[in-house]
């Protein structure tokens, strides 16, 4: 048991987000007045809102305990890695090379270890994305990687 | 027209081969979902999100709708094979639905689950389509403060119902609010918080932040579970069959479990998954032997999976109706409309007599559809428990990709979504729902309008809110949701000192 860090650090980021929008939209948009409210009004309004509602999570939070949650942070990396590879990839790689990279990125987190299947299921996922969003939704995207 | 002929006119709709399809895809789809643990509704209509710029807008609904109420049958079977929830819906079923299982009658808990699930169903059709004719008519005499009070109202009672700390809800609500203020603004022109990004200029993408907060955030913690342990047996179609002493036992609960669902779906705020934890504590609390609950009984299964699929469609009335979504499920409901320029108000029955009641001839298409493919085909979904969610990810994730793709053509939405998953992933895990962030998402631009037209008809007099009688309930409605958990806590308080 430690302190409340999850309730303490989500909600002071909170309350910063909402301090930053507040003041971002008081200082570039028209706060117009009650009767007619101008663009910034509605943000400046949330603004404030979430920077209390930040510091009501977060303050009371450090008189308490709790069992802090689990970050997995390899299976975060694995599949935001996946994904940022498909985005960045799709261009050069085409379709095909993008998603056997990301399925391969993907599974490097998965519990079961060898390798044989991480490549059978990325030529299966493969051949199946090709089917599906290739031949069969007709979808415009070069299919294979660009040769230099 | 008349509610036969509305009905009769919503059969011809749906029973057109390129209707049928989407339903019968989004039942079967939503199934499959609800039976693996760990992805839900939520993420399966996300995904599904991008489907619907191909397709009508009728069919887009009646797909959605479709892996919604099949996601609940589906959930039912994790539940009570694996006591893993396959959606937040079902959790309750666990509590009688396992022990069942253990006790080597996992088939007549399966059969209780979807005989009752479609029970619910009936009742709920029934109750939409009372509700959604009185709620039209009554509509027609809202204005915008009522409309913007009313929504307001349901953040409310969407972040305190059913929630440990209501501060928490609030927050993850108006941060929705704020995400949903990015973009040009509709009222004046200006651009806000886009910092000069021309991808932001249109808003945040609602495709990216579902499939961000729900797909991505949800696979990432899912990748490292263990194996899934669980009653693992071959259930034919003789194991399903019940015995007359269960048949009568579950009878009684299903109505009532659907009467209730059907009132609390349509309230704003209390969904589904309220609905069936209610219903378990009813019945609990009236049953003549108390203590068979948690051991294995059939009332236990049966009214909460009546109440949650009833619930489900009786949420659509208002949605429908007034444009107004009670529930993060509901708000992604209306923004796939949103997505074709549809806004759902009091003149929809009229207007579009397809949507509406193409939409509830499905729901008894696709419960029928559900019942005899889901008793038949039990087999094959117990088979699918058994695929580990190694094989199913990585597919999930290029899908997911290709989806959100799909619908602008820029990579960015694909960076984005990255992101917003990392994002969903640390509120989820923090406990901080992202499901309240993806409503106040919705209904920001809606509330803003709202408020500003409100103003501007009053000249300024906040006064306006408390004048107009309809607006006034909704004030006073939320001022009691907004004092109940201070009241609560100072009674806490007040007891602990005695």
């Amino acid at each position: 048991m430690q302190r409340d860090w999850a309730d303490i650090c989500g909600g002071l980021a909170l309350a910063a987000i909402g301090a930053g929008a507040a003041g971002w939209a008081a200082v570039h948009y028209d706060m117009g007045a009650l009767r007619r409210m101008g663009p910034g009004a509605f943000p400046v309004v949330l603004g404030s809102t979430l920077f209390l509602l930040g510091l009501f999570v977060a303050l009371p939070a450090f008189a308490r305990t709790d069992t802090a949650p689990k970050f997995e942070a390899k299976a975060a990396l694995g599949v935001l890695g996946a994904i940022l590879i498909f985005a960045l990839g799709l261009p050069w790689l085409g379709l095909a090379g993008a998603t056997a990279t990301a399925v391969l990125v993907a599974t490097l987190p998965a519990p079961r270890q060898g390798w044989v299947w991480r490549i059978v299921l990325a030529v299966a996922v493969t051949a199946l994305t090709l089917l599906v969003f290739n031949l069969g939704l007709r979808m415009t995207l070069p299919v294979w990687p660009r040769m230099p | 027209m008349t509610t036969w002929e509305g009905l009769l006119f919503g059969i011809g709709f749906v029973t057109q081969p390129e209707v049928l399809v989407y339903c019968f895809l989004g039942v079967v789809l939503g199934t499959f979902v609800g039976v693996l643990p760990g992805i839900g509704a939520m993420a399966a209509i996300s995904l599904l999100l991008p489907i619907t710029y191909y397709v009508t807008p009728e069919a887009a609904l009646i797909m959605l709708a479709g892996v919604y109420y099949g996601a609940q049958y589906g959930g039912a079977v994790s539940s009570i094979l694996l006591r893993l929830p396959g959606t937040p819906q079902s959790a309750v079923t666990t509590l009688d639905g396992y022990p069942m299982a253990q006790n080597g009658r996992a088939g007549v808990a399966l059969f209780t689950a979807m005989v009752s699930s479609f029970t619910g169903s009936v009742i709920g059709i029934v109750v939409l389509v009372l509700l959604a004719g009185w709620l039209s008519r009554a509509a027609t005499a809202f204005g915008a403060a009522d409309y913007a009070a009313m929504m307001i109202l349901g953040l409310v009672a969407a972040s305190t119902i059913g929630t440990a700390r209501p501060a928490k809800g609030f927050a993850m609500v108006t941060l929705g609010l704020l995400l949903g203020c990015v973009g040009t603004d509709v009222n004046s022109g200006a651009q806000r918080f886009t910092f000069g990004q021309t991808e932001l200029l249109d808003g945040i993408n609602l495709v990216a932040l579902a499939m961000g907060m729900f797909g991505v955030a949800e696979v990432i913690a899912n990748v490292r579970n263990p194996a899934r342990q669980g009653v693992m047996e071959k259930i034919g179609l003789k194991r399903l069959m019940p015995r007359r002493d269960d048949l009568r036992r579950m009878a009684l609960p299903t109505l009532r479990g659907g009467a209730l669902g059907s009132f609390f779906g349509a309230l704003p705020g209390t969904g589904s998954t309220l609905s069936s934890f209610l219903s378990y504590s009813m019945e609990r609390r009236i049953a003549r032997q108390p203590e068979r609950f948690g051991t294995g009984a059939v009332e236990g299964v049966a009214g909460p999976e009546a109440a949650n699929n009833s619930a489900a469609i009786t949420a659509f009335a208002p949605t429908l109706t007034l444009g107004i979504p009670g529930d993060p499920i509901m708000a992604l409901m209306l923004g796939a409309l949103v997505i074709h320029g549809i806004q759902p108000g009091p003149m929809m029955l009229e207007a579009r007599p397809e949507m509406f009641w193409g939409l509830v001839a499905s729901f008894g298409i696709g419960n029928l559809l559900l019942l005899v493919l889901n008793l038949p085909l039990i087999g094959i979904w117990v088979a699918m428990l058994r695929i580990p969610f190694n094989y199913l990810y990585p597919a999930i994730l290029v899908f997911l990709c290709l989806g959100v793709y799909s619908v602008r053509g820029l990579t960015f939405d694909i960076v984005a979504v990255a992101g917003i998953g990392l994002a969903g992933y640390l509120l989820a895990l923090a406990r901080f729902s992202p499901a309240l962030l993806l409503l106040g998402f919705v209904l920001g631009p809606l509330i803003e309008t709202n408020l500003r037209r409100a103003f501007l008809i009053s000249r300024g007099d906040p006064m306006v809110f408390l004048e107009r009688p309809i607006a006034a309930g909704f004030v006073i409605a939320t001022v009691a949701l907004l004092l109940l958990p201070l009241w609560q806590a100072w009674r806490r308080r007040a007891r602990a000192s005695d």
